[in-house]
C-alpha cells in the first residue's frame, strides 16, 4: 500500500486506482461521499462508477454476516461422541447430550 | 493443539464487530453454567452459534464437509477451552476469532501456505481481476443481490475469498487480519481490493459463468 497520499487536484485515473485500496480502508470506507474527492468523481464518471460499485458491493457484503446455512446434525453427534470417547477426566469436560 | 498458537487471547475488538456480535439473551448465564461443566449450557451454545459457527467455515473454507469438520473442531476446542473466556470481548467475537484460527491452521496443514500471503495465494492472472477501469456502460446498477453475490464470493480464489469474508463479512479489521494471516496490513488492504475488483467483475458477468452449480459444490 502506500504510504502518502496524492495531490488531490492533479490526481490521474492511475493515482487514484493505485490510491483506491487506502481511499477504502481510512475513514468510514466510503470513497463517495469523500470532500477532497468529489471534485475528481465529478470530473471523471468511469471512476465514480467503479467506487459506487465498490461501495454496493462492500454494504451487501455485511449482508451476508446473518447465516444461512445450518451444519448437519451428524456434526453435533460427532462432538457428542468424541467428548464421550475423551471421557470427563481426559480434559474434565462434561458430556452435552441435547440441542 | 496448542491454544496459544490460536491466539485465544482476547484482544481488544474493532467498535464494528462488537456492533454485530450484541449479547444474546441467555447466553451469559449458559456460558458461566457450561464453565462450571452444565451438558445442558453447552447444548445451548452450540444451539445458538452452530449457524454461525458453521456459515463462516463454509465460506472460509468453501467446502461443505471441511466445513462440517471444522465446525465439530470449533466446538470441541470451545468446551475444552470455556473457562478461559473471561467476557472481555463479545462471546461470539472470541468464538469467531477461535473458529478464523483453527481454519486458518487446518489450511496451512493442507499445504496452503499463508504466511507469504502475496505469493502464494493470489491467484493467477487469469483469476486475478483485469484492470479495466470500467466504462460507464458496464457498471453495477447500483444494488448487489444477496444470493449473486454470495454465489460469487464462493467462486472467488481462497486468497481473496479470505480476506473479503474476515473484512467485509465478518467485520475484522485489517489489523487483526494482517495479524490472522500473518501478512501486512498493507497486504490486507490490496488483496481486499482485488477482491471486491474480482467480485465486480463476477457480478457483472451473464447469470451462467458468473454462478458456480452451488455454493455447497465449490471446492478450494
Amino acid at each position: 500500500m502506500t504510504d502518502s497520499l496524492p495531490d488531490f487536484d492533479t490526481m490521474t485515473q492511475a493515482d487514484f486506482e493505485k490510491y483506491l485500496p487506502d481511499f477504502f480502508a481510512n475513514g468510514d470506507g466510503h470513497v463517495s461521499t469523500d470532500p477532497r474527492l468529489q471534485t475528481f468523481l465529478k470530473n471523471n464518471p468511469d471512476c465514480a462508477a467503479l467506487v459506487r460499485d465498490l461501495e454496493a458491493i462492500a454494504d451487501q457484503a455485511r449482508s451476508l454476516f446473518e447465516p444461512t446455512e445450518d451444519p448437519s446434525d451428524a456434526v453435533w453427534s460427532n462432538i457428542q461422541n468424541k467428548l464421550k470417547q475423551q471421557g470427563p477426566e481426559d480434559d474434565d469436560l462434561p458430556i452435552p447430550q441435547t440441542v | 493443539m496448542d491454544v496459544q498458537g490460536l491466539q485465544m487471547t482476547q484482544n481488544t475488538p474493532s467498535p464494528g464487530v462488537f456492533k454485530r456480535n450484541p449479547p444474546i439473551a441467555g447466553e451469559a448465564e449458559a456460558i458461566e453454567a457450561a464453565k462450571n461443566g452444565d451438558a445442558e449450557a453447552f447444548s445451548k451454545l452450540y444451539a445458538l452459534h452452530k449457524r454461525r459457527v458453521y456459515t463462516l467455515c463454509l465460506r472460509m473454507l468453501g467446502n461443505v464437509s471441511e466445513a462440517e469438520d471444522m465446525t465439530q473442531e470449533a466446538f470441541l476446542h470451545l468446551f475444552r477451552k470455556i473457562g478461559s473466556f473471561r467476557g472481555e470481548s463479545a462471546f461470539s467475537t472470541w468464538l469467531h476469532r477461535l473458529t478464523v484460527n483453527l481454519v486458518l491452521m487446518h489450511l496451512r496443514k493442507k499445504g496452503l501456505n499463508l504466511v507469504s500471503l502475496e505469493e502464494t495465494i493470489n491467484p493467477s492472472e487469469e483469476d486475478a481481476p483485469k484492470r479495466d477501469f470500467g466504462s460507464r456502460d458496464i457498471h453495477l446498477t447500483g444494488s448487489v443481490d444477496r444470493v449473486a453475490l454470495e454465489r460469487a464470493v464462493a467462486s472467488l480464489p481462497p486468497g481473496y475469498r479470505m480476506v473479503f469474508v474476515l473484512h467485509d463479512v465478518e467485520g475484522f479489521e485489517h489489523n487483526e487480519i494482517a495479524t490472522m494471516l500473518e501478512c501486512s496490513t498493507g497486504n490486507s488492504k490490496s488483496q481486499l481490493h482485488k477482491a471486491r475488483l474480482k467480485l465486480r467483475e463476477l457480478l457483472r458477468q451473464p447469470e451462467p459463468t458468473a454462478q458456480p452449480a452451488s455454493l455447497k459444490e465449490v471446492t478450494v
